[in-house]
C-alpha cells in the first residue's frame, strides 16, 4: 500500500499537516461507512475497507517515523539483509541518555527528567531535520549511499522516539501518584 | 423519502438516540420538522432513573418506582448497573461500598442474586432499562427505526460488547454505539456551526471521559480520548456515605446492613446535590431502628472529600492533550457534560486546568441523548446525511500477549476507527500444533496489568520446526469500537477455525439463549419480525438503487441497466409477499448485480475527493479564523 497515493499526496517527507487533515476529511466524507448505511451489502463492505485503508494511510503519514519508513519501503527493499546501523557515537549517547533517565526515574527526580526530556527533544528535532534534508536530496536521485543514510537516520529517530515515549510514561506515572 | 411520508407519515420508522447512563437514562429523537428533543414522562421529566427492582412475585420494576423501592429492597434493586458492565465477578467494583448480594465471586460476568430466587447479570439489568425506554418511545412515536446507544468513550471492548448485547436483548436494532463526548459535541456543534478544536469533559455518575476533537465544516474528528470508566459522581457519594455510615455507629470495615448502606448512599447524593447551591446543609437521615441521624456538611468539607477524585480527571485530561499534540491554550472551547459537572469544585478545577471558563449552554444531563438522536437520524436517513460526519478513535491500545508476558501492541490508542491491522506470529517449539493467543487492551507493558479480552486457541497446525509456521492474526475494529479477531496459518494457506473465549461478558450461545427466553412468549412473532425486517431492508435497497441509477446513469455499462431493472422488479414483487427468505435472496441478487456499478461510483467519489481543493475550500479557510469565542460564550448564546 502506498499511503501517499491513498491520500493523493506527493511522495515527500515534508507533509503539510493542514493539507493532510483536509485530504483525510474530504476522503472520509466520500467513503465513510456512515455515508452508506442505506446502500447494499457489497457497497457497504467496499466503503468499510476503503475507510480502513484511508485511516491506516493517515496514521502512517501523520507519524514522522512511519512516514519515513513508508517512503523507504517505496524506494525498494533494504539491500540483502544488511542492516543499516547507527553510528557508535550515536549509540553511546543514546545509551547514556537512557541510563540517566532510568536513574532520574528511580530517584523520582522530576526536574532531571525534565532536563533529559529537553535534550531528547532537541536530538529528536535535529535528527528529524537531517532526515528531511536527506529525503529532499533523495527526491532528485536515489543514490544508494543516501538511501543508507536515510535508513540510519530513521533508526536514530526511532531511538529518540522511544526515549520520548518513556519520558511521557514517567510523567504520567508521576502525575497519577 | 418525502414521497413515502406523504403516503403514510406513521409508516416511517423513527430512529431514536439513547443515553444509557449510570444514574439516569434518556431517550431522544429528531421530529420530522424541528430540533432533536428528549421524550418526557408523565411528570414532564426526561430522566428515567437507571434503577431496576426485582420483586419477589417475579415482577420487574424500572425507573422512579424502582428508585423508591431501593431503600426497602436494597439487595433486589440494582442501581448504577453501568459500572458492572463488561466486568468479571471478581472485579474491584463488586467490593466497593454497596448493598448487593453477588451470586458468584468468579467467572466472566457479575451476577446479582435478587428476589424470587433470580440471578441476573448486568446485561439483563441494562436490557430492562432499555426496554423501558423503548416502550416509552414506541408509545409516543410508533414503530422505531433503530437506535444509537451512547457509551463512555473510555469503555473498553468488553464494556462495549456488553452494551450492544443489552440493546439486542431489549429488542433494539442497534445502529451504532456512539461515544458520549462525541454525541455531546454533535449536539453543540449542529446548533452553532462552529469550527475549531474543543475538549469535552464528561463526568457522569460512574464514568469519566475527556475527548479532544476538531470541528471542521460538519466533520467531527476526534483527535484523542482518555478517561476512567470507574470514576464519577457515585464515588463522591461513597466518600460522603462512608462518613454517614461511621456516624451511624459502624466502624470501618464492619459488616454493614444493606438497608443502611442504601440510606447512607442516597443521603450522600442528596447532600451533594444541595451543596451545589448552598454552602452548608443540615441533613436529617432516617436510620432504621434508631434516632434520626443529624449531619451538618459544609461545601468545604465535601470539597476535601472529593478533591482526590476530581484531581484524577486531570491526569487523563493532560494525557489527552499530549496525545492530540496540543496544549490547553490551543483549544477554542471546553464543553461540560454529565451531571457531576454541576459540582462547583469540578467547574473550578476544569476552568483552572484548561485556563478558560467551560461552556454549559445545553443541559449537561440531556446533551448526550440529543447528540445520539441526531446521529441516529443521520444513520437511518437517506440523502440528508451529507452535512455531518463523526470520525472517532480507539480509546485503549489493543495487543497480544507475547513471550514473557509482554504486550505486543497491534493497534495503538487513538487510532482512527474503523481500523485493521495484522501481525505475524510463529511457533517457538518444534512440531507445535497449536497456538494460544491472549488478546488484551490497555496501555501497560505487561499483559497481566491490562484488560484481558479473549483467549484464542488455534489448533491443527501441521508439525514443523520451530519458527517455521506463520500465523497471521488480524484485528478488525468497527465503527462501534468493537474488535473482531481472525487468524490464519499462512504456510498451509488454510484459514483455521478460531475458538473465542471472551474473558469477560457472555458468549454468543448465552446471548442467543437469553434472546430466545425473551421471545418465549412471543413465539409466533419471530417469523413476522423476520418478514418485516426483510421488507424494510428491501424498501431501503430499492430506494438506494433507484436513486443511484438515476443520478449516475453515465456510469452504467451496456446492458447493466436492464439487468438492474429486472432484479429491482423481482424484488419489488417479492416484497409484497410473505416469504422472507425469497426477499432475502432477491436482495442478495440485486446486490450482486449492482456490485460493479457500485464500485465505479465509489472510485469516482474518491477521485472527486482527491481532485484537490475547490474555490469553496479556499473560501472556508478564511472562515476558520473565526473560532468559537464570539459565538459561544457561556450565557451569551440562548
Amino acid at each position: 500500500m502506498d499511503p501517499f497515493a491513498t491520500l493523493g499526496l506527493p511522495r515527500r517527507y515534508d507533509v503539510d499537516p493542514g493539507e493532510l487533515d483536509r485530504r483525510y476529511r474530504e476522503l472520509q466524507k466520500a467513503l465513510h461507512p456512515d455515508r452508506y448505511t442505506g446502500a447494499g451489502a457489497s457497497e457497504r463492505r467496499m466503503s468499510l475497507s476503503k475507510a480502513v485503508e484511508v485511516n491506516e494511510a493517515y496514521r502512517v503519514l501523520r507519524d514522522d517515523v512511519k512516514r519515513a519508513e513508508a517512503l523507504l519501503a517505496l524506494l525498494g527493499p533494504a539491500p540483502g539483509g544488511e542492516r543499516e546501523t547507527v553510528s557508535s557515537e550515536f549509540l553511546m549517547e543514546a545509551m547514556e541518555l537512557r541510563e540517566a533517565l532510568a536513574d532520574a526515574k528511580h530517584a523520582r527526580d522530576l526536574s532531571q527528567v525534565q532536563r533529559l526530556a529537553a535534550r531528547a527533544e532537541a536530538l529528536w528535532a535535529e535528527t528529524r531535520r537531517q532526515l528531511a534534508a536527506v529525503f529532499s536530496s533523495l527526491a532528485q536521485s536515489a543514490a544508494p549511499a543516501e538511501v543508507a543514510c536515510a535508513r540510519a537516520l530513521v533508526n536514530q529517530l526511532k531511538y529518540h522516539q522511544r526515549l520520548l515515549d518513556e519520558v511521557s510514561l514517567i510523567r504520567e506515572e508521576a502525575e497519577a501518584s | 423519502m418525502s414521497l413515502l411520508h406523504i403516503h403514510d407519515p406513521l409508516a416511517a420508522p423513527r430512529p431514536i438516540g439513547i443515553d444509557l447512563g449510570t444514574t439516569n437514562s434518556l431517550v431522544a429523537y429528531v421530529p420530522l420538522l424541528g430540533e432533536a428533543t428528549t421524550l418526557l414522562d408523565c411528570d414532564n421529566d426526561p430522566l428515567l432513573p437507571s434503577v431496576v427492582c426485582y420483586r419477589a412475585d417475579g415482577a420487574t420494576v424500572v425507573g422512579k418506582e424502582a428508585k423508591r423501592l431501593a431503600q426497602d429492597f436494597p439487595q433486589d434493586t440494582i442501581v448504577s448497573v453501568k459500572r458492572f458492565m463488561g466486568r468479571g465477578a471478581d472485579d474491584p467494583e463488586t467490593k466497593r461500598l454497596g448493598p448487593y448480594r453477588f451470586a458468584t465471586s468468579d467467572g466472566p460476568v457479575v451476577k446479582f442474586a435478587v428476589a424470587g430466587d433470580r440471578v441476573v447479570n448486568p446485561i439483563e439489568v441494562s436490557a430492562e432499562i432499555l426496554r423501558a425506554l423503548k416502550q416509552k418511545a414506541e408509545d409516543e412515536l410508533g414503530e422505531l427505526g433503530g437506535a444509537v446507544i451512547t457509551v463512555p468513550a473510555y469503555f473498553d471492548d468488553a464494556q462495549r460488547q456488553a452494551t450492544k448485547d443489552a440493546g439486542r436483548l431489549a429488542g433494539l436494532e442497534v445502529l451504532r454505539l456512539l461515544n458520549e463526548p462525541t454525541a455531546a459535541a454533535l449536539a453543540y456543534g449542529l446548533g452553532t456551526k462552529q469550527n475549531g478544536t474543543f475538549a469535552v469533559y464528561d463526568l457522569g455518575g460512574g464514568t469519566f471521559d475527556v475527548t479532544i476533537l476538531v470541528l471542521d465544516e460538519g466533520v467531527f474528528q476526534v483527535r484523542s480520548t482518555g478517561g476512567d470508566s470507574q470514576l464519577g459522581g457515585d464515588d463522591m457519594d461513597r466518600a460522603l456515605a462512608e462518613r454517614f455510615v461511621r456516624a451511624m455507629g459502624f466502624s470501618q470495615g464492619a459488616e454493614l446492613p444493606a438497608g443502611h448502606v442504601r440510606i447512607a448512599l442516597d443521603a450522600a447524593r442528596a447532600v451533594k446535590h444541595a451543596l451545589t447551591e448552598q454552602d452548608v446543609v443540615d441533613a436529617e437521615i432516617e436510620v432504621p431502628g434508631s434516632q434520626p441521624l443529624l449531619q451538618r456538611v459544609t461545601r468545604d468539607e465535601l470539597d476535601v472529600l472529593i478533591k482526590p477524585l476530581v484531581e484524577r480527571t486531570g491526569v487523563a485530561c493532560r494525557r489527552a492533550l499530549r496525545d492530540a499534540g496540543l496544549s490547553a491554550k490551543d483549544l477554542d472551547g471546553v464543553i461540560l457534560v454529565g451531571g457531576s459537572t454541576r459540582v462547583p469544585l469540578v467547574r473550578r478545577y476544569v476552568a483552572e486546568l484548561f485556563g478558560r471558563e467551560p461552556l454549559t449552554s445545553i443541559d449537561p444531563d440531556q446533551v448526550v441523548a440529543i447528540g445520539a438522536a441526531i446521529q441516529a437520524d443521520l444513520l437511518a436517513g437517506q440523502g440528508k446525511n451529507d452535512a455531518v460526519l463523526l470520525l472517532d478513535v480507539l480509546p485503549l491500545s489493543l495487543g497480544i500477549e507475547a513471550m514473557g508476558g509482554v504486550v505486543e501492541k497491534i493497534l495503538p490508542r487513538n487510532t482512527a476507527i474503523p481500523a485493521s491491522a495484522a501481525q505475524v506470529f510463529t511457533t517457538y517449539a518444534d512440531n507445535q500444533t497449536g497456538f494460544v493467543l491472549h488478546v488484551v487492551q490497555g496501555e501497560r507493558e505487561m499483559a497481566e496489568a491490562c484488560r484481558s479480552l479473549a483467549r484464542f486457541t488455534l489448533k491443527g497446525i501441521p508439525p514443523m520446526p520451530a519458527g517455521m509456521a506463520r500465523l497471521s492474526v488480524r484485528f478488525d475494529v468497527d465503527a462501534d469500537g468493537i474488535l473482531k479477531v481472525s487468524a490464519q496459518e499462512e504456510t498451509t494457506g488454510i484459514k483455521q477455525e478460531v475458538e473465542v473465549k471472551p474473558s469477560y461478558g457472555l458468549g454468543d450461545a448465552e446471548i442467543e439463549r437469553m434472546l430466545l427466553d425473551a421471545y418465549d412468549h412471543a413465539d409466533n412473532d419471530v417469523s413476522l419480525r423476520a418478514l418485516r425486517q426483510e421488507q424494510v431492508e428491501a424498501e431501503r435497497i430499492i430506494l438506494a438503487t433507484v436513486s443511484a441509477v438515476a443520478s449516475d446513469a453515465a456510469l452504467l455499462a451496456a446492458g447493466e441497466r436492464e439487468a438492474i431493472d429486472a432484479a429491482l422488479q423481482a424484488l419489488k414483487q417479492a416484497a409484497q409477499g410473505k416469504d422472507h427468505r425469497r426477499i432475502h435472496d432477491l436482495i442478495d441478487q440485486l446486490d450482486r448485480i449492482c456490485k460493479p456499478f457500485a464500485g465505479r461510483r465509489m472510485d469516482r467519489s474518491i477521485a472527486r475527493a482527491l481532485s484537490g481543493r475547490s474555490l469553496h475550500d479556499v473560501e472556508r479557510e478564511t472562515s476558520h479564523a473565526r473560532g468559537i469565542e464570539p459565538h459561544l460564550r457561556p450565557g451569551a448564546e440562548s
